[in-house]
């Protein structure tokens, strides 16, 4: 298949289906829960308290040792992941050699995740930066949720301006506040330009109540490398800012910036115990999603 | 080059227009989005393009563009003009179109290399024929001689392509007066108005001193044709030399050179060569236009076949001559009763004496009778039978055969011929039996009644003695075209076309002692004459190019010419083979073969043109008009170019707004 048939399939191609394909062959894994109860695997002994299950309470310790003795089981249970989808307008850049706008790219990578989650039998939620019908998806599992899923990636349109909107970050947190519980995984995917100064910390700070935080950082080829050439007159997509200058001018400052933003987000996330992910939008899905799910674990 | 040519050119200077303005194309950047533009340096002071060459695929197409413009320009350079028909209120018009197809036309053209005369005359009426329309009647008449109508009047312009496509090149002479004369016969009887003949032709005719050739002449409603001579530029103050004919007599071959007006064939050789291209003998030029070259070969074995003229000129078909041999030494069998025409000296009988005088270069050998086997004729060149009694049936057939294959027969009818046996009879000849009768005393030979070899001597047959003479059947003496009569109109000496062969009747004996005919000088000429005939049956037969040959009673006749084979015509019952080309002509004629030569005309070798009044070849006189436009080529390189300016234009958008587009479709998605 050429690459143009390549992009025409993964652009034409349904939001739902392409994501099954990046899904397919990743699997999350087993993870064991905080919480000891009823379970099917042995997870050691404690001193019996009255008001214990009777059930529970091991006979043979007893009958050995006049010790009484509950034995206690780990249990297999589910974690909810949390996606959180800038849709800012910047998300809407595609750029030059790009298949997709980085909205269309991360909107691929938050359905996949939902696709592995789902499968796991792990619920999912869905939240979003900004955005034109981005509406937000409550917490849930099962076959329909992907569907809710990625019906609402479908419809979620890339508008809003960070720099504005000073408070998108804060109702985003405070919505997984509410909804994410212990043990939550919180996936943020964002171009992270334009984002209030305080995002990373506010973003961060999600792992404090015991959830796992990991920031993708989706970029297009050509906010990554700055390949123009010549004079050049550049418009942001949020704010007002319009630069002119020349492109073998401008580049070694440019991509210099752009790596201090990238280390001032990766050190405010890691400081916290949050992972950091970088990703291009002509970098395989389907290795994004690995090193993803890596970082979860 | 001419000035304006020169002038025209310089206009490719002007490729360094769009070159500058390419150079200083100065465009502000457009706008780009990029959401991290903050991230950005601003370097205003490097904010505009610098001065340099853009869009080089476009330049390209705009340089090359003015270049073809300078060359169009330039139109001496490129042939660009183009006939065509201008019509009268657009009403459909009548077109004669008179080529010329004789030798002169094969002159290189001096407007384009390699281009003929005729081939341009033929891209010119290509060019007529395209602004031709439905409705146009065109005839096609070729002026090479004899002028002939090529293609008759017609609407179907695709039959006329095909005609004009049909022409081929001819060493024919020119006949541009005939040719005019029937391309107004044509369409003089076409129901347009708008009638008119086109000359596509040198207009050298061997006629440089006639009268001019734009005489409009009338149609055949009274309405004058006008003759437009849409080519002027064919003349061509040109010269040429041509071998005219080349003859073998024993062990030389005499050629015989001639030049156009002005032109000297001196310091050219001549040279004989055989079939091989081996040469066999060469002889020098002297001084003057023309003259005859004597060619010595090395044996009486030698083959000569062709003679060649050395060095280059005008035309150089006729530079070529095939060398034309008598097959053998002929012979003339002559039966003649010695005993009653001894004269009082003794000897041979007076008629073989007076051929013996005549010193014909043929053998004479008398024999007592006809011979009544056919082969028994093959030496013979002809026969002549003086007052015979009649022939026996197989005589008589044999000799229907030698006639028919081209031998000639005297014969000299007396009183022996008239009392022929029962069973002789003189037939084919004769098909009645003559009568020997008395003459009146003032009956002789009709003086003025003479024709043809007889006219110079027919004097010393005044008051010619006789006293008796033949008399033929009066549907015999109908038959026999009469050389000379008597006085009373019987036929004296009569000839007629027997097959292929010619038979000679003489109504007196060649005795002295019937009368005093084999004494006078006309007797002798009357001889020369029939050995003329004989000797020339002899020989391969030579004729003008373009002369038709006819051959009356044949029934399949097969030529096959220079370049092949050449087809031929019937004509009231008799084949008819026309030779467009010099050279030599195989032809088989009811199984016999013989060999006859297409020589060029001598006044084909006068270039020079006909006299024509200017307005012949204007755009007022026929109508029509030469109008100068693109040549095709270059047009079609400019509209080339402008199409791929237009791609380039909406390439270099589709480039530019990719982005755009990109954009617009993110924000749908």
């Amino acid at each position: 298949m050429t690459v143009l048939a390549q992009e025409l399939w993964s652009e034409l191609t349904p939001l739902r289906i392409r994501a099954r394909q990046v899904a397919q062959g990743i699997y999350a894994g087993a993870h064991r829960s905080a919480l000891r109860g009823a379970g099917v695997e042995f997870g050691g002994y404690r001193e019996y308290v009255p008001g214990d299950d009777l059930r529970w309470l091991d006979r043979r310790s007893w009958m050995r040792h006049q010790h009484l003795l509950v034995r206690q089981f780990e249990t297999e249970t589910d974690r909810t992941l949390c996606l959180i989808v800038d849709a800012s307008a910047s998300m809407g850049f595609r750029g030059p050699g790009a298949p997709a706008t980085k909205m269309a790219f991360a909107s691929l990578l938050a359905a996949a995740l939902a696709r592995i989650a789902l499968r796991g039998g792990d619920p999912v939620s869905l939240a979003y930066l900004a955005g034109r019908a981005a509406e937000p998806v409550g917490r849930s599992s099962g076959r329909e949720q992907f569907e809710r899923v990625v019906a609402s990636l479908d419809a979620a349109k890339p508008d809003g301006d960070a720099r504005v909107d000073r408070g998108m970050v804060d109702r985003a947190v405070a919505w997984l506040d509410r909804s994410a519980r212990r043990g939550a995984i919180v996936v943020v995917l964002s171009d992270l330009i334009d984002l209030p100064e305080d995002a990373a910390d506010r973003l961060s700070g999600l792992v404090s109540g015991g959830r796992v935080v990991v920031v993708v950082q989706t970029l297009s080829p050509a906010e990554a490398d700055f390949p123009f050439e010549g004079p050049i007159r550049l418009r942001s997509l949020e704010g007002d800012t319009v630069v002119e200058t020349d492109a073998e001018g401008a580049r070694d400052r440019y991509l210099a910036a752009m790596a201090a933003l990238a280390a001032k987000w990766h050190d405010a996330v890691v400081a916290r115990g949050a992972r950091f992910v970088r990703a291009k939008t002509t970098d395989s899905p389907a290795r994004v999603l690995r090193d993803i799910v890596r970082a979860v674990r | 080059m001419a000035f304006v040519s020169s002038l025209a050119l310089l206009a490719a200077l002007l490729v360094a227009v769009p070159y500058a303005a390419h150079r200083l194309r100065r465009r502000r950047a457009e706008d780009q989005p990029f959401p991290p533009a903050r991230l950005v340096a601003p370097l205003p002071q490097q904010t505009r393009r610098p001065s340099r060459l853009e869009d080089r695929a476009l330049f390209a197409s705009r340089a090359v563009a003015v270049a073809a413009l300078a060359v169009l320009g330039a139109t001496p350079l490129i042939r660009c003009s183009r006939l065509s028909v201008q019509r009268n209120g657009g009403a459909s018009v009548a077109l004669a179109l008179v080529v010329d197809d004789s030798m002169s036309m094969r002159v290189a053209f001096a407007g384009d290399n390699g281009l003929s005369r005729l081939e341009r005359a033929r891209q010119g009426a290509r060019q007529l024929l395209a602004s031709a329309r439905e409705g146009d009647a065109i005839a096609v008449v070729l002026a090479g001689a004899p002028a002939r109508v090529s293609l008759a009047p017609t609407t179907d312009l695709g039959a006329a392509q095909q005609a004009i496509d049909g022409i081929v090149a001819s060493d024919r002479s020119t006949d541009l007066e005939g040719a005019l004369a029937l391309a107004r016969g044509v369409v003089s009887s076409l129901p347009q108005v708008d009638r008119r003949i086109v000359l596509l032709s040198d207009l050298a005719d061997g006629h440089p001193d006639g009268p001019p050739l734009d005489d409009p002449g009338e149609g055949g409603g009274g309405a004058p044709v006008p003759v437009w001579i849409a080519l002027p530029e064919l003349r061509g103050d040109t010269t040429d030399c041509a071998l005219l004919r080349a003859d073998r007599r024993g062990i030389r071959v005499h050629v015989t050179v001639a030049c156009g007006p002005g032109k000297s064939a001196a310091g050219r050789d001549v040279v004989v060569e055989d079939a091989s291209g081996k040469a066999l003998g060469r002889g020098s030029i002297g001084h003057g236009s023309s003259g005859e070259v004597t060619v010595l070969l090395p044996s009486d074995d030698a083959v000569p076949d062709r003679a060649r003229l050395t060095g280059t000129d005008a035309i150089a078909s006729d530079d070529v001559a095939p060398v034309v041999a008598e097959a053998r030494r002929g012979a003339i069998a002559v039966v003649a009763d010695t005993s009653g025409e001894t004269v009082a000296t003794g000897g041979a009988p007076i008629v073989e004496q007076a051929l013996a005088s005549l010193r014909a270069d043929v053998d004479l050998r008398p024999i007592p009778a006809p011979p009544d086997r056919a082969a028994d004729f093959a030496d013979y060149l002809g026969v002549l039978l003086d007052d015979p009694p009649g022939l026996t049936p197989e005589q008589r057939h044999a000799f229907a055969g030698f006639l028919e294959r081209g031998g000639v027969a005297l014969v000299a009818l007396g009183s022996r011929a008239a009392a022929a046996p029962l069973g002789a009879s003189l037939d084919p000849i004769l098909s009645r039996a003559s009568a020997w009768v008395p003459v009146d005393r003032s009956a002789g030979a009709d003086l003025g009644s003479a024709v043809g070899p007889l006219v110079g001597s027919v004097q010393s047959l005044a008051d010619l003695g006789a006293e008796r003479r033949a008399t033929l059947d009066p549907d015999d003496a109908r038959a026999f075209e009469r050389l000379v009569n008597w006085t009373d109109g019987a036929p004296l000496v009569a000839r007629r076309t027997m097959g292929r062969g010619e038979a000679w009747i003489v109504t007196l004996p060649f005795s002295v002692d019937a009368s005093d005919l084999p004494l006078r000088p006309a007797f002798l000429a009357m001889l020369e004459g029939w050995l003329q005939v004989a000797r020339q049956r002899a020989t391969p037969r030579r004729s003008d190019v373009g002369t038709p040959w006819k051959f009356a009673g044949a029934g399949d006749v097969r030529v096959v010419g220079p370049q092949g084979d050449v087809s031929s015509i019937r004509d009231d019952g008799v084949a008819r083979v026309t030779p467009s080309l010099v050279g030599r002509y195989r032809i088989a004629v009811d199984g016999q073969d013989e060999a006859r030569v297409a020589a060029p005309d001598e006044r084909e070798l006068d270039l020079r043109p006909r006299p024509y009044s200017p307005a012949a070849a204007g755009a007022r006189a026929s109508g029509s008009r030469a109008s100068v436009d693109a040549s095709g080529e270059v047009a079609l390189v400019l509209l080339g170019l402008m199409a791929l300016e237009m791609g380039l234009r909406l390439w270099s958008r589709g480039r530019d707004g990719a982005d755009s587009l990109a954009m617009a479709r993110s924000d749908e998605a």
